[in-house]
């Protein structure tokens, strides 16, 4: 089919994707807090019972495996609570993030169906609305400990590349799922197994060394693992950046994203049949 | 140059039972080896038609005749599955009113954004926001959620956007079925500027005295096909003379024609063929329109 629509350059385009993104993530953010500005903080709410109740919990008994050696001041179980907290930030924004694309492209498929729209819109519109709700709540937390713990500026200039990756990993898992649920209706309660099994092979709350040797590998399949020990090493270690953990966690971070670029793509022809 | 232009365009859809199919069913079927891909339905066969820059077209027909298809095609919504469509200039569509809006959200939030889903710029719709409350007469209710407007009311905003930007193509889609007196005259002026303005209007309606009063030229459509295309009063006449007839138009299938897609295809329509020739550009061939006059016999000649 041939469609030429006046003044449909490349920029143009760009532009007004730009904008229906800006109003997608107004539209989104205004429906989370009908403009209370502190709402963005009632969701560190969850990481931080969480935490609490990781750290009575296990951490009496893992704090052995967050100590630093030859540290007098060192701290175990505040290390173990704050490693904690780094995970669950991590974990809560995946989780977040791609549950919440996951309906986008089936609930705006009534706008669909009245205007052309480019469809990938509603997917990122929703990870971006999380991206701002992040830079709001959780990094300037991780800013501060960052600092207080690495003491190095270093570490505050590497803290955005494991996000970076955080989020390749998230729209690519939301892009594939909300595609999915265009032709699977019953996606959802698959996919809440999916976060569950994905939250429990991650090591948030225990040290990955307590899994087996032979059963590591599952650790290292889950791009978020890797991802998570990136923000970890640069916010909570007292040494450099590691820059091949920042490596290995962009390079998860690009093989998702790609892989639900590919699917989303594939898949967006026949959406229209089924909105 | 022709800003619409549709050549031999088809269009198969899934059909409508495939619409609540899950992931369980699917994987036990596929277990089960019975799997099969799902079924498509031609729901445009092999329409062409031009239409003329500042044309007002009507397009009628009874429901399920493919109308609001093709004017997704129109739109871009809907890639055809064969066959090209050229369309030129920026289109402005109103098909199925207050689709869109975020009803939690304040109107003027929603003319923002509805303004920006429809090919607007952002601030160009934030310096447009008065003129469009108050053409829409909506000024006092700027601050209130869509979700607390009336039906009327929403029909009236929506309207009022997606006119507010002169655009080159309008799309109407019932609309004027809703709103009260004094809103169908103004919309009727606005329609009337635009056109002024040179905009090219398509125009889906049931109700044909509208149409005879509009539109320049009628489409009529039957079961995904174009049956016929012309002037105004003279297609209207046919069309009502063949429902008064009782001449089968609408949603039943006829078996299958020897030349139509087996069992799938709208097959053609009998009996309410009229004088074969209208005097227009014959951009289509006469056959796919006329053929099967077989059937039931002829209902008007």
């Amino acid at each position: 089919m041939t469609r030429s629509i006046s003044g449909s350059h490349l920029r143009s385009q760009l532009r007004r994707n730009l904008e229906l993104l800006q109003v997608l993530v107004d539209m989104n953010l205004y429906a989370r807090y009908r403009g209370s500005f502190l709402g963005v903080y009632w969701s560190m709410l969850n990481p931080i019972i969480m935490m609490s109740i990781y750290t009575v919990i296990f951490g009496k008994n893992f704090a052995p495996y967050y100590r630093i050696p030859d540290d007098p001041h060192d701290n175990p179980i505040l290390n173990y609570l704050l490693s904690a907290l780094v995970g669950l930030i991590t974990i809560n924004f995946f989780t977040a993030a791609t549950s919440q694309t996951l309906p986008s492209v089936v609930q705006n498929g009534s706008i669909l169906n009245k205007v052309r729209l480019p469809v990938a819109v509603f997917p990122v519109s929703a990870i971006a609305a999380n991206i701002f709700q992040f830079l709001i709540g959780s990094m300037p937390l991780l800013v501060l400990i960052t600092l207080v713990k690495s003491h190095n500026i270093l570490n505050l200039i590497a803290l955005p590349f494991p996000f970076i990756a955080l989020i390749l990993v998230s729209l690519g898992t939301g892009l594939t799922i909300s595609a999915l649920f265009v032709f699977f209706r019953d996606l959802p309660y698959f996919y809440e197994l999916v976060v569950f099994v994905i939250s429990l092979t991650t090591p948030v709350f225990y040290p990955a060394t307590i899994v087996p040797d032979k059963f590591r590998f599952i650790l290292a399949l889950n791009p978020l693992s890797s991802i998570m020990e990136s923000f970890r090493q640069i916010a909570l270690k007292e040494q450099l950046p590691d820059l091949m953990a920042i490596v290995y966690a962009l390079m998860s971070g690009i093989i998702v994203f790609v892989v639900g670029f590919v699917v989303f793509r594939k898949l967006q022809g026949e959406f229209m049949d089924l909105l | 140059m022709q800003p619409i232009c549709l050549e031999n365009v088809s269009l198969r859809r899934r059909t409508q039972e495939e619409f609540s199919y899950d992931l369980k069913r699917t994987v036990l079927y596929f277990l089960e080896g019975k799997y099969k891909h799902p079924p498509k339905k031609l729901v445009l066969d092999q329409v062409s038609f031009c239409v003329e820059h500042r044309e007002k077209l009507g397009i009628i027909g009874a429901n399920g005749a493919g109308k609001s298809t093709l004017l997704k095609v129109i739109s871009g919504i809907l890639q055809p599955t064969q066959g090209k469509a050229w369309v030129c200039g920026r289109i402005s569509p109103l098909i199925e009113l207050g689709a869109g809006f975020d009803p939690q959200n304040s109107v003027i939030k929603n003319i923002i954004s509805y303004g920006v889903f429809l090919g607007g710029r952002r601030r160009d719709m934030i310096r447009r926001v008065d003129a469009i409350l108050e053409w829409a007469e909506l000024e006092d209710y700027a601050h209130t959620p869509v979700k607390a407007l009336s039906s009327g009311m929403t029909a009236r905003l929506s309207f009022a956007i997606a006119t507010d930007t002169q655009p080159d193509i309008l799309i109407l889609d019932e609309v004027m079925s809703v709103g009260d007196a004094s809103f169908r005259n103004k919309a009727q002026e606005r329609m009337r500027q635009l056109w002024d303005a040179s905009s090219t209007i398509l125009f889906v309606s049931h109700d044909l005295n509208t149409v005879r009063e509009t539109c320049d030229r009628v489409l009529w459509m039957d079961r995904g096909r174009v049956m016929r295309w012309g002037n105004t009063n003279e297609i209207v006449d046919l069309y009502l003379k063949a429902v008064n007839e009782g001449a089968d138009i609408g949603l039943h299938h006829h078996k299958a024609l020897p030349d139509s897609q087996p069992a799938e295809g709208p097959a053609a329509l009998n009996g309410s063929a009229g004088p074969p020739s209208l005097g227009e550009p014959a951009a289509f061939s006469p056959e796919t329109i006329y053929q099967g006059s077989g059937g039931e016999g002829s209902n008007d000649q």
